[in-house]
């Protein structure tokens, strides 16, 4: 069964018609063509597939895209703006919170959403947040340092 | 270092920016018009034989584009090496659960899913084997492939070294030490699933573009089962989302089915795999059992060590013969003896498939080493640190299988680093105060060698072309993988290093079979040495060129020549630009193209012997760990970790050090967490909710600390470090909780119940989780 839902999706306004048994990152993927959010478990432990819906961070494997119908969306190709990296972005890039990239992008999501929270986040308070986001490369040491140089 | 402009100095990723903001596209981003949907049907028995499959009803699901089996290969598909056992799709057996049986390709990934259900498929169940000490049982089934000289065939292989006589030796030792370890299966747990996409060529031909670690491994592989010529097929390396070993064999048969599928049908052809599937079907770090006995001195001089350990290969042989080598090279640590046996055999089980996963034996045996390493230090009442220093390998000492160590020896300053910067003394004399309660703390430490690249394992050679593009760029080839690990960073800085040249410049081309020059395998911390080394050289012999022209166009000979940036100075002291120089070049007729290409020296193993040379050069490290252990439910925290790696030289050091922390987090789960269990041939966690690795909370502060002690024949003096970083994590946490709790976890992983009761609980799903997962319509 499919059924007609209208999002906005990084800024951009678009009527769609949607399977009612696919989430949010199927039509996300399938249908708008939005690679950098990444399907990594489907079940929402790992948190490649995060983010922003109306300001927060979620992990879209899990929404079903009907639920979500006049939704604002926002995925990692929202978040540079005129090729200019947000400054968690290039504090991921300067610090060394990088390597296979797979989890980056929903690292990023989460991250934005975190500060959004909470300018000042401690340490402990990010390691905490980005938690839920799984990566297998990092550590995390260079990730939780960038996220904190973000002031 | 003195003089250079790019080698060990602050620098970012090459990829960081596509990464970061998403546009890098992985396997499973890829779409193509017409492009069809694969999925295999999968074993759910771990040992059966096939007594019918027709694929035929298949192909009337609307959708369905074609299926195979292994009647679509030469050969039924066989394949691997150095033992030929696995099939690109199961050929009359399945030997484990989620065995590929056959593959469908359709319009949509519901119906491929569709188009397996309609696979008439009948397996008869065989009698199976899961314990690795019954494999060899007279009447145990039948696993591995038959064998001509009279051993039992589940016996895969074996490796030894062998100095002095232990037997003799060690009952006359004033202080002997004789504990049994074991360690669990490991996921690898790559963030991205495993993948490839295959693309039918007018010439009958194929492109792939798999996530794998060694693309021209993958070509040949295809080249053989699909009875192609190797021109006609061709392999580009798709961006890899982890690998850790663990992108081999599956990604080869994703590959090869996914071929097979657009050739059959003429269309592109693409599989992904789900988590579970993912899960299911690949293959785990080995699970091993080991004993060690040592003895020593009454004054801490160690004597003897025997040890012995039995490798579960699974159901396939896949990198075990290699494992188990490398697991014998390393079992008996980083230490001197006067006597040393090492004794490690393979066998064939049910229980999925082992292969390559970082550290490749060695982190298995280090876990064992060096927790015996540190009993036999409370046996002899001495501190566990100053009894490695007291014993360690040292510049000049010979390894228990004879192998001279005349370079780049840093284990004794790493234990001093960790020492010195974890507050050791202090902390583990506080420790040992410390009063009775619930919440225990202590500090524990190991140590690491690891045999830098294949060392006698087989030809240890890398290539790279350079070239200079049409608009002044630098496209630089490497037949290595970059899956994540920075070599494409460390290529581009020692070529721009070489040529004097901005990083900027330099493109580093994914690995391609067609472009890209045959390098062995991305494998075993090989490639800062080895793909290094080419880059290195092809860089100097394209500087050759460049210079030659410069001196051509700046009218004075060579050595008169000086560099300011990119732009070269001759005696009239006006700069000639890097564009001025290669356009005079050009006008000379030089091709401003080059190739490097670097052997390892060549070293000798005998294996009849147990002795010999077994890598060109060592890496040497020491990690230590402190944690905290409440008593009231096992719970351990690692709350500090000091990590001190001798890596020989630094080229790249955001990228070196991210291999450390890396490593660490991934020890830190092989220690506290991870076990890829298996009940009766069932894995037991399928995904990421009961498959637990550590998150942002679990991993500690990491102090990294890299040491350099330069390796004569590495680039600017590089050794290795991605896997050592890992190896003597989980010993070092494990010594830790000894030392916290005055309990000794000698089986991995370390959880709750481990350390609270001193043994698992056990508990089977009776195979559920491996159905559902298999079942999964997507």
């Amino acid at each position: 069964m499919k059924k007609a839902i209208t999002l906005t999706v990084n800024g951009d306004r678009r009527e769609l018609y949607v399977a009612t048994h696919h989430s949010l990152l199927d039509v996300i993927r399938n249908e708008l063509g939005l690679m950098g959010t990444h399907r990594g478990c489907d079940t929402g432990n790992c948190g490649a597939c995060t983010i922003q819906v109306d300001g927060l961070a979620m992990n879209a494997c899990l929404l079903l895209a009907v639920d979500y119908d006049g939704s604002d969306i926002l995925t990692i190709e929202g978040v540079a703006q005129e090729g200019a990296l947000h400054p968690v972005q290039r504090a991921l890039v300067e610090k060394g919170g990088i390597q296979c990239g797979f989890c980056t992008p929903g690292m990023v999501m989460n991250a934005l959403a975190l500060l959004a929270d909470d300018p000042h986040p401690t340490e402990a308070d990010i390691r905490a947040r980005l938690s839920g986001n799984l990566c297998r490369c990092t550590g995390y040491a260079k990730i939780v340092e960038a996220v904190g140089s973000v002031q | 270092m003195a003089g250079r402009q790019f080698i060990g100095k602050p620098a970012r990723r090459v990829d960081a920016a596509d990464k970061v903001t998403g546009r890098t596209r992985y396997v499973a981003d890829y779409q193509l018009p017409g492009m069809l949907y694969a999925r295999c049907l999968r074993s759910e028995w771990p040992h059966a034989v096939m007594t019918h499959l027709d694929v035929s009803p298949a192909l009337n699901v609307p959708g369905v584009a074609a299926v195979i089996t292994s009647a679509d290969f030469v050969d039924d598909g066989r394949f691997g090496f150095p033992v030929r056992d696995q099939y690109i799709l199961a050929h009359e057996r399945v030997r484990h659960v989620g065995e590929a049986i056959a593959a469908v390709a359709a319009e949509t990934p519901e119906a491929a899913a569709a188009g397996l259900h309609a696979i008439r498929c009948e397996l008869e169940p065989l009698p199976a084997v899961f314990e690795s000490a019954q494999a060899l049982a007279p009447d145990a089934p039948q696993i591995g492939p038959d064998r001509s000289d009279g051993r039992h065939p589940n016996f895969l292989h074996s490796e030894i070294v062998r100095l002095g006589d232990p037997d003799r030796a060690l009952p006359q030792c004033p202080v002997v030490l004789d504990a049994a370890y074991s360690v669990a299966q490991q996921e690898h747990a790559y963030l991205e699933t495993e993948g490839a996409l295959a693309i039918p060529t007018p010439e009958g031909g194929v492109v792939v573009y798999a996530s794998n670690q060694s693309p021209f491994i993958n070509r040949e592989i295809l080249a053989s089962v699909l009875g192609l010529p190797a021109d006609r097929v061709r392999v580009i390396q798709a961006p890899v989302g982890g690998s850790f070993g663990g992108k081999d064999d599956l990604n080869y048969q994703a590959s090869a089915q996914c071929a097979a599928l657009a050739l059959k049908s003429g269309r592109p052809v693409r599989m992904t795999f789900p988590r579970e599937e993912s899960m299911i079907a690949s293959y785990k770090r080995d699970a091993m059992h080991m004993r060690v006995r040592l003895g020593a001195l009454p004054n801490g001089d160690l004597q003897v060590c025997k040890f012995t350990g039995r490798l579960d290969s699974g159901a396939y042989a896949s990198q075990s013969v290699f494992t188990s080598w490398r697991a014998a090279v390393h079992a008996m640590g980083a230490y001197r003896y006067e006597h040393c046996h090492v004794d490690i055999d393979c066998v064939y089980t049910n229980n999925g498939y082992a292969g390559a996963f970082r550290g490749f034996g060695n982190t298995e045996v280090c876990f064992a080493i060096e927790q015996a390493i540190d009993e036999m230090a409370d046996a002899l009442g001495q501190d566990p640190l100053a009894f490695r220093l007291r014993n360690c390998l040292r510049l000049g000492d010979e390894t228990a299988f004879g192998q001279r160590l005349e370079e780049s020896v840093g284990l004794a300053e790493c234990l001093e680093a960790v020492r010195k910067a974890s507050g050791w003394d202090e902390k583990r004399a506080a420790y040992a105060r410390q009063p009775a309660g619930p919440i225990r703390r202590g500090l524990g430490v190991a140590a690491v060698f690891h045999g830098t690249s294949l060392g006698a394992e087989g030809a240890d050679y890398a290539a790279s072309t350079i070239s200079v593009a049409e608009d002044y760029s630098i496209a630089l080839t490497s037949g290595l993988t970059d899956y994540g690990t920075g070599a494409a960073t460390v290529f581009t800085l020692i070529a721009a290093e070489e040529l004097g040249t901005r990083p900027e410049r330099i493109r580093l081309l994914r690995p391609d079979t067609n472009t890209s020059l045959e390098s062995g395998p991305t494998v075993a911390s090989r490639s800062t040495m080895l793909g290094g080394n080419a880059a290195r050289l092809a860089a100097q012999n394209l500087r050759q060129m460049l210079d030659f022209a410069a001196a051509s166009l700046l009218n004075c000979p060579q050595n008169r020549l000086l560099r300011v940036g990119e732009a070269y100075i001759g005696p009239s002291e006006e700069p000639a630009t890097w564009e001025r120089i290669v356009d005079h070049a050009r006008s000379l007729g030089l091709i401003l193209s080059a190739h490097g290409r670097w052997s390892a020296p060549h070293i000798h193993w005998d294996s009849q012997a147990g002795r010999g040379s077994a890598y060109i050069a060592y890496h040497f490290g020491a990690h230590v760990a402190e944690v905290t252990v409440d008593m009231r439910t096992g719970k351990t925290d690692v709350t500090g970790f000091w990590a001190a790696h001798d890596v020989g030289a630094t080229i790249f050091p955001q990228g070196a050090m991210g291999q450390v922390y890396g490593g660490v987090a991934q020890g830190l789960g092989y220690a506290l967490m991870e076990e890829a269990r298996y009940e009766a041939g069932y894995l037991q966690a399928t995904n990421f909710d009961t498959y637990l690795i550590p998150t942002a909370k679990d991993v500690p502060d990491i102090t990294c600390i890299l040491l350099e002690k330069p390796y004569s024949q590495g680039p600017f003096g590089a050794k290795n470090v991605a896997e050592p970083a890992m190896v003597p994590a989980a010993p070092a946490i494990c010594n830790a909780i000894a030392h916290a709790t005055g309990r000794r976890v000698r089986d991995l992983p370390a959880n709750l119940e481990r350390v609270l009761l001193g043994h698992a609980l056990s508990h089977s799903d009776g195979g559920l989780a491996c159905k559902i997962g298999l079942a999964r319509p997507r």
